[in-house]
């Protein structure tokens, strides 16, 4: 029974988590947080990283009652991400794996999500909505790989909301997503915005640089309020993603959806995507914030799947990489 | 950079602890091992850039076009032992340089000393790698220092 100790950094969350046999026995982690009107930059955020890792695994070990002998394998996200931050976690990864003579795995951070919402959520092979800051796609497994259905083709949802926050300087304690979720709650007007479905795929560039001239206008003039425009946004990209999850749900006859991804914590979107899969007669899951979000235990739990698997990175073979498609990865681990 | 980070404990220079002998080598294939003697003196001191002679020329006269210089800097970080400066070397080699190859670094462990050399075509680009390796090296260190000594192989 491995247990696997995971890092994860790839954005302005830092986490470190321990798993054992489907476990989660630590899962610590913080976050970066910017003043409202600005967004976190990969040199701070890196600083940031580096300031907290080692107390986190300190806190980690210590929540999981374990010593470094206990640890059978050090996982890390490999890629995709910013690229200081993830350098940051990388290193550290590296030391104590080379520290304790433990086997190291570099982790998909992608693929970190879709086992996490696995584990948790037992759904068996559904298809996954991947939805964050970072990322946005429409994934199905089949032989041996996540295969991308559906995808943004510029921005990634959470990036649209969280820039559209910084216009309306939203605060973004404790995310700027969760704080547009609360104010969009008390909107009353649907101000109509682009719809950009493109076939399998989304695109968002649009819809921002849209919104916020919209807001520039309309709140001047008391056409509209924040809340109002917040729930408009909301109402237009959740719709969208709820249509290309459909359309891959139709395309593999699927009867499970899977949400994972920091803007899963959405309740809206759940809640649209609920309504979607009911008339399908689908089912749905979902994780809460723990494992939503950017956490360590979701690359630990990816990492026990790999390791077991008899995969292994060698430490020449570690560099962090921005770009990394859900797809590279062989995932020997399932049927 | 704070001394105590530079000096990876401060243990340099007593008694090696660690069961392997000093040798001289790369860390595990993943940095050339060097002849390289970039030792920059006193531990926590960082030397000055410099600029390489060309092969029988002098500091000008690098390449071949008078506009274009080629930076050199090197740096030597000591460490309590061999098998902690191929640590570091092993954790800090791996991630590759950002803007293709305009600055290049190379890590070579000799003895217990971690000796980075950088060559860079631009100044600017040379110092901010400069400073995140120092950065990424503190964290290194830092972490040999809490989740430290290495367990016997």
């Amino acid at each position: 029974m491995p247990t696997v100790l995971g890092f994860e950094g790839s954005a302005n969350k830092i986490g470190v988590g321990v798993v054992r046999d489907g476990a989660v026995l630590a899962n610590p982690r913080r976050t970066y947080v910017t003043p409202p009107g600005t967004g976190f930059l990969p040199g701070d955020t890196a600083r940031h990283h580096r300031a907290v890792i080692l107390d986190l695994l300190q806190e980690a070990l210590t929540e999981a009652g374990l010593t470094s002998q206990d640890i059978d394998c050090i996982a890390y996200t490999k890629g995709p991400g910013m690229g200081a931050p993830l350098v940051s976690v990388a290193v550290v990864a590296r030391t104590v794996a080379q520290l304790w003579n433990k086997p190291l795995l570099g982790v998909n951070h992608c693929i970190g999500h879709i086992e996490m919402g696995r584990l948790i959520t037992g759904a068996t092979s559904p298809t996954v909505l991947y939805v964050s800051g970072g990322n946005t796609q429409v994934i199905a497994y089949s032989e041996h790989r996540y295969r991308i259905f559906g995808e943004t083709i510029d921005i990634a949802v959470g990036n649209c909301l969280d820039r559209f926050a910084r216009v309306l300087k939203i605060s973004n304690d404790p995310s700027p997503g969760y704080n547009i979720e609360q104010m969009a709650k008390r909107g009353k007007k649907l101000v109509e915005l682009p719809y950009t479905v493109k076939g399998m795929d989304v695109s968002f560039s649009g819809i921002l640089s849209f919104i916020e001239d919209v807001a520039q206008r309309m709140l001047a003039t008391g056409e509209c309020t924040p809340e109002d425009l917040c729930f408009s946004l909301q109402e237009t990209v959740f719709a969208m993603l709820v249509e290309i999850t459909e359309r891959a749900m139709a395309h593999c006859g699927s009867q499970e959806a899977l949400i994972v991804g920091g803007v899963g914590c959405n309740l809206r979107l759940q809640e649209m995507m609920e309504t979607m899969c009911q008339e399908r007669g689908a089912r749905l899951f979902a994780t809460d914030e723990r494992f939503c979000i950017d956490n360590g235990a979701m690359i630990a739990q990816a990492g026990w799947e790999m390791f077991r698997a008899g995969h292994r990175t060698p430490l020449s073979d570690s560099g962090i990489t921005q770009r990394y498609r859900t797809d590279e990865v062989e995932v020997t681990w399932r049927d | 950079m704070q001394a105590a980070d530079a000096d990876a404990g401060g243990r340099a220079g007593g008694a090696d602890n660690s069961l392997e002998g000093q040798g001289q080598g790369g860390c595990g294939g993943l940095c050339s091992a060097g002849t390289e003697a970039a030792v920059a003196g006193a531990a926590p001191h960082v030397p000055r850039p410099q600029h390489a002679p060309g092969p029988g020329g002098d500091a000008l006269s690098t390449t071949g076009r008078p506009e274009t210089r080629i930076h050199i800097f090197a740096l030597g970080v000591p460490f309590p032992s061999h098998l902690e400066a191929e640590i570091a070397c092993a954790s800090l080699a791996p991630d590759r340089e950002p803007h293709g190859g305009i600055v290049e670094k190379q890590l070579t462990v000799t003895d217990s000393v971690l000796a980075i050399r950088w060559r860079a075509e631009n100044s600017r680009l040379l110092r901010i790698s400069i400073i995140n390796f120092l950065d990424q090296l503190s964290l290194v260190i830092r972490t040999m220092q809490r989740f430290g000594p290495p367990v016997s192989r």
